[in-house]
């Protein structure tokens, strides 16, 4: 038997080779699945393909982010050159996040500075009744801008090697991520407008809802570092989880989660009502 | 403006308006047609300069459109604002 390591493949380099996966391959199948399967139910056919869709995407992100966290924690695969890659794949994600948002702001003000003379050429249009912004939005501004605290107290607590403010911080983090997700479905359920309430109700409920999915993605980012945290996957100098793929990943898309809202509120819900 | 607006220097077609710089004139129409009405509003229904409003929005509109908000002002459907 040879206990020799496989020089080739393992040691002359400090990039991470990767193996075979069938992740890729399902996770594109996923993805045609659900497209399609949306389209289908959006003619009005079933839902079936839609289900599979979601199905297989979900089963992709588990399994191929197992895989990840078993590299990286387990097999040592992520040296810093590699958690370089990863730190910068986060940031142009994170861009490219930028540009989705952007699309929708501008919609909003392409409506909303100058309206149509179908709006009576006013903004918010007649017959619509706008959310007060110094109500439930204000709190919910408040609400994320502490948990942008929390997840920098957390982040530190780590960097100092301080495990138990560390975890206890992201719970308070993630916590405050699920009361933002409460009060905006009450909010939802308040609004007099729906989705196809002229050019407002879709600008508003396309740019508040994908924020508030981001936030639902977020908090599910946060839930698996804190996770992650307490079968101690993460150390003060290899905290990838929370800093590059992980823990600073996780940070860095919590304070974009929360920028957005910011500009979302001081636009949509102050300036525009 | 020094001179004055009467009946007679109506003819043709509307003066440009600084206001609707561009060659796309809805807003115009659309301005003069929700100033006419804001006019008797403010000045009452026997304001005769108020019809310079009815003259310009009828040359600037198509015929359709003035029609159809007509008839939403009568079912009190009109969207814009005509209390000034």
């Amino acid at each position: 038997m040879k206990l020799k390591p496989d020089t080739k493949k393992w040691l002359v380099n400090p990039y991470h080779l990767v193996e075979y996966s069938p992740w890729p391959l399902t996770g594109s199948l996923g993805a045609l699945m659900l497209t399609s399967g949306v389209a289908a139910w959006f003619h009005k056919f079933n839902m079936n393909l839609f289900y599979l869709g979601i199905m297989l995407i979900m089963i992709t992100m588990m399994q191929w982010w197992r895989d990840v966290t078993r590299e990286s924690t387990m097999m040592g695969f992520h040296t810093s050159k590699t958690a370089k890659g990863l730190r910068i794949g986060m940031i142009l994600f994170i861009i490219s996040e930028i540009c989705f948002f952007f699309a929708f702001f501008w919609a909003f003000f392409h409506s909303s500075l100058a309206p149509t003379i179908e709006l009576g050429s006013n903004w918010p249009p007649t017959g619509i009744n706008p959310l007060s912004p110094w109500s439930v939005p204000l709190l919910n501004t408040v609400v994320l801008l502490a948990s942008g605290i929390t997840v920098t107290w957390s982040h530190h607590s780590l960097m100092t090697s301080n495990y138990k403010e560390s975890a206890q911080s992201l719970m308070m983090t993630i916590l405050l991520g699920l009361y933002f997700t409460y009060l905006q479905g009450c909010e939802y359920i308040e609004t007099s407008f729906s989705l196809s309430d002229s050019i407002y109700g879709t600008t508003f409920f396309v740019a508040t809802g994908f924020h508030g999915l981001h936030v639902i993605i977020g908090t599910i980012f946060l839930f698996t570092c804190c996770m992650r945290h307490l079968k101690f996957h993460f150390t003060k100098t290899h905290y990838l989880g929370f800093e590059a793929a992980g823990m600073q990943a996780a940070a860095w898309y919590w304070h974009f989660v929360d920028v957005v809202w910011l500009f979302l509120f001081i636009s949509i819900y102050w300036w525009g009502s | 403006m020094s001179e004055q607006l009467t009946e007679e220097n109506w003819k043709g077609t509307p003066p440009f308006d600084a206001r609707f710089p561009n060659q796309n004139q809805t807003r115009n129409c659309y301005q003069n047609f929700v100033d006419y009405h804001r006019c008797h509003v403010k000045y009452g229904e026997d304001h005769a300069p108020c019809e310079y409003f009815k003259w310009a929005y009828k040359n600037l509109c198509p015929p359709q459109w003035y029609t159809k908000w007509d008839e939403q002002i009568e079912a009190g459907t009109f969207a814009g604002n005509l209390k000034g």
